[in-house]
C-alpha cells in the first residue's frame, strides 16, 4: 500500500496516463453497454411491460410473432392465470391528411386484456376504432381526440388515450384491440373468434391438453431473442464489451510488466532489504487497483453527464447493476494483469543490487 | 567474545566442469557485537559473493552461516527473508534508497513493512547522529553522494539489527568523505554495541576497524 501509493504520487505523469488509458476504455465499455441497453429496451420495452412469461404461435412461424397467424378462437387450447391475443403491425401511423407521419408499432390485444398498457391522459378504450398512443407521440404532435390511419388503408380510428412511453422493435407503439386493428388492415374477418391475429401470451400459461391445435409454446426469453436482429445486435455490441475487458487486462498487464522489467533494480535493492515479493506484489496491486479505480469512476462520470445530453433518437439506457457488474470486471481486469508480473517479481534476485 | 556472525568453512562455486568458478574456498570468519571488520581484497576476489551468503541471499556449496548461533541454510526461504529484514542491515555500493521516497519516509516503510507505528524520536536521533537532519524531507535525487550513503547508514541502523554488512559504502565519495563515513561506522559499532563488517579495497580506511580480514582469489585470511 504504502509503497505502491507513494510511488504513484511521485511520478505522477506515468501513472495518470495509465489512468487515462483505463478511463477512455472503461468509457467505451459503459458508452458501448448504454448503446446496447437502448437498442434492446427498443426492442423489448413493451414486452417487459406485459410482465408475461409464455407466448404461443403458430407452430410454422419459426418462432417469430409477425410470421405466425393463428385465430383468436385457438385462445381455448391454453390455460394460465391471464391470457391475452396478440395482433401487431409495422406500419406508419397519420394524421388524416398526412400532417403527421410515424413509423409504429401497433399492438392489438382485447379491450380487457392484461397486457393493454394503463391510461394516463384520455380513457381506455371502451368502444370501436379507438386507438392509444405511447407518451412518445405526444411529443410528435399527435393529439388526443384525433382521427388516424394506420399502414395504408383508408381506414381511420380515434386517439382516446395516452399511456407512458413504450417502444417495440425500436418504433413507439399504438395499443388498440383486435377488432380494429383488423379493420384498419382491410382483414376480410374483423368480427368474432374468427379473426386472424399473431400469437397469445400469458402469465404462467400452459397448454390444457396434449392438442395444441397447431399452437407452439415459446419462454418470453427465447421469444426475445427471436425478436428480428436483436440477438445479433447484443451479440456484437456484448462482443465488444468483453474484448474490452481483454484489451483493459493486456494493457495494464504489459504496462505492470515493462514498469517490473525497469525497477528490478529497485526490487532487488528492496529484497536486499527484506522486503520480499509478496510486498513488491502488493504495490503492483495496489497501483494498478487504484489506477482502475480511478479510470471506471471518471468514466462512469463521464457516461452518466454524455447520457444527459444525448439527443432523444439515440437510445442509451444506464443499467446500474450491470454497471456495477462492467466496473469489477474491469477491476478483475486489472488485478489478473498486475498478478502476471507475479513470477518476474518473485524470481529477481537480490544479489543483483550487489553486483 | 562471542561471535554475532560466524561463517565456517564456506566454500562457493559458481557453474561446474571446466568453466567453473570458484569464488571462496574454506573461509572461515566471525565478527562479535561492537566490533567494526573490514574485508579487504582485488576485484573479483570473493567480497561480494561472501557478503551476499552472510546476509542469506546466496547459499554456499558447502559451510556454514551461524546468526547468534543459529544456522542459516536449515531455515526456510520465509524466515531467512525475516532474518534479512530484521537482524541485518545492507549498506550497498550505491543505489541504496528508494527513489520515489524522502528520507524519513525511507526509515518509516521499515517500520510499515514491521507493522509498527512510525517511531519519530529514533528516527530524529539518528539522523543527528549522522548530520543528516535538515535532510530530512529531501528525496535521494536531492542528496549528494555522501549523504545518501549517510542515509543509508541510518535506514540500516533504524531497524536496530544486530549486524551491518556494507558493500563498498565509500566507493563513491572522495577521500575525506569516505574517511568521514567510516568513522561513523565505526562509532555505531563502538556505542551502539553492533557487528559492523565492511568491504573495501581502500587500505586507508583499514586504520578505523578493529579486525581486517584480506581475501584473495577466494582465499581469506584474517590479519593479525
Ligand atoms: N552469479 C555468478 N555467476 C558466476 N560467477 C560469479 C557470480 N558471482 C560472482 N562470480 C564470480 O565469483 C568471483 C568473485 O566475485 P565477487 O563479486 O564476489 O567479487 P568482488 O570481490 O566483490 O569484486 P569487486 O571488488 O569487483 O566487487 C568472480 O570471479 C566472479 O566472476
Ligand atoms: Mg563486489
Amino acid at each position: 500500500m504504502y509503497l505502491g501509493l507513494k510511488e504513484m504520487r511521485h511520478e505522477k505523469l506515468r501513472y495518470s496516463l495509465l489512468s487515462g488509458v483505463l478511463l477512455l476504455i472503461s468509457l467505451v465499455v459503459f458508452m458501448l453497454a448504454g448503446l446496447a441497453n437502448g437498442l434492446s429496451n427498443g426492442n423489448r420495452e413493451a414486452i417487459d411491460n406485459w410482465q408475461a412469461s409464455d407466448v404461443y404461435l403458430n407452430q410454422n412461424a419459426n418462432e417469430t410473432l409477425s410470421a405466425s397467424q393463428v385465430k383468436l378462437a385457438d385462445q381455448k387450447y391454453i390455460k394460465g392465470n391471464q391470457v391475452a391475443p396478440l395482433a401487431t403491425l409495422s406500419g406508419t401511423l397519420r394524421t388524416t391528411k398526412n400532417a403527421h407521419k410515424t413509423n409504429v408499432s401497433a399492438l392489438a390485444t382485447s379491450r380487457k386484456g392484461f397486457i393493454m398498457p394503463k391510461i394516463t391522459s384520455g380513457h381506455r378504450i371502451n368502444g370501436k376504432n379507438q386507438l392509444i398512443i405511447s407518451a412518445s407521440l405526444k411529443a410528435d404532435g399527435y393529439k388526443l381526440g384525433q382521427r388516424v390511419r394506420l399502414g395504408t388503408t383508408k381506414k381511420t380510428a380515434k386517439i382516446v388515450g395516452i399511456y407512458a412511453s413504450s417502444t417495440y422493435m425500436i418504433a413507439p407503439t399504438v395499443y388498440t384491440d383486435v377488432a380494429t386493428l383488423n379493420r384498419l388492415k382491410d382483414m376480410p374477418v374483423t368480427s368474432g373468434d374468427q379473426q386472424t391475429i399473431n400469437g397469445f401470451v400469458a402469465k404462467n400459461g400452459a397448454f390444457k391438453q396434449s392438442n395444441h391445435g397447431g399452437l407452439q409454446h415459446l419462454t418470453m426469453a427465447t421469444f426475445i431473442n427471436k425478436l428480428p436482429g436483436y440477438s445479433a445486435e447484443q451479440l456484437t455490441l456484448n462482443t465488444m464489451i468483453y474484448f474490452l475487458f481483454a484489451i483493459a487486462l493486456a494493457i495494464i498487464g504489459i504496462f505492470m510488466f515493462v514498469l517490473t522489467l525497469q525497477k528490478q533494480a529497485l526490487f532487488g535493492v528492496l529484497k536486499v532489504q527484506g522486503i520480499g515479493t509478496k510486498h513488491i506484489l502488493a504495490a503492483l496491486l495496489t497501483q494498478s487497483i487504484a489506477m482502475a479505480v480511478i479510470g471506471i469512476v471518471i468514466g462512469l462520470g463521464i457516461t452518466v453527464s454524455l447520457a444527459q445530453i444525448m439527443p432523444a433518437g439515440l437510445p442509451f439506457v444506464i443499467n446500474w447493476p450491470q454497471f456495477g457488474g462492467y466496473s469489477l470486471a474491469l477491476l478483475a481486469a486489472a488485478v489478473i494483469g498486475a498478478l502476471l508480473s507475479w513470477r518476474t517479481v518473485a524470481n529477481i534476485d537480490p544479489a543483483i543490487a550487489i553486483g | 567474545m562471542t561471535a554475532v556472525l560466524a561463517l565456517k568453512q564456506i566454500n562457493k562455486e559458481f557453474g561446474h566442469g571446466h568453466t567453473a568458478v570458484t569464488a571462496l574456498k574454506d573461509a572461515n570468519f566471525e565478527v562479535a557485537a561492537g566490533q567494526f571488520v573490514a574485508i579487504i581484497g582485488p576485484s573479483g576476489s570473493g567480497k561480494s559473493t561472501f557478503l551476499t551468503i552472510a546476509a542469506g541471499l546466496q547459499t554456499p556449496t558447502s559451510g556454514q552461516v551461524l546468526l547468534n548461533g543459529t544456522e542459516l541454510a536449515t531455515q526456510t526461504e520465509k524466515a531467512r527473508l525475516d532474518y534479512r529484514f530484521n537482524e541485518i542491515g545492507f549498506i550497498l555500493q550505491s543505489s541504496n534508497l528508494i527513489p520515489f521516497l524522502n528520507v524519513t519516509e525511507q526509515l518509516k516503510l521499515v517500520d510499515k513493512m514491521a507493522k509498527r507505528p512510525f517511531q519519530k524520536e529514533r528516527a530524529q536521533k539518528l539522523l543527528a547522529e549522522l548530520a543528516l537532519s535538515e535532510e530530512a524531507t529531501a528525496y535521494p535525487n536531492e542528496l549528494s553522494g555522501g549523504e545518501r550513503q549517510r542515509v543509508a547508514i541510518v535506514r540500516a541502523l533504524y531497524n536496530d539489527p544486530s549486524v551491518i554488512l556494507a558493500d563498498e559504502p565509500t566507493a563513491s565519495l572522495d577521500t575525506p568523505r569516505s574517511i568521514d563515513v567510516v568513522e561513523r561506522l565505526a562509532k555505531e559499532a563502538h556505542q551502539h554495541n553492533k557487528a559492523i563488517v565492511m568491504v573495501t579495497h581502500d587500505q586507508r580506511l583499514i586504520s578505523h576497524c578493529d579486525v581486517v580480514y584480506r581475501i584473495e582469489d577466494g582465499v581469506m585470511t584474517r590479519q593479525a
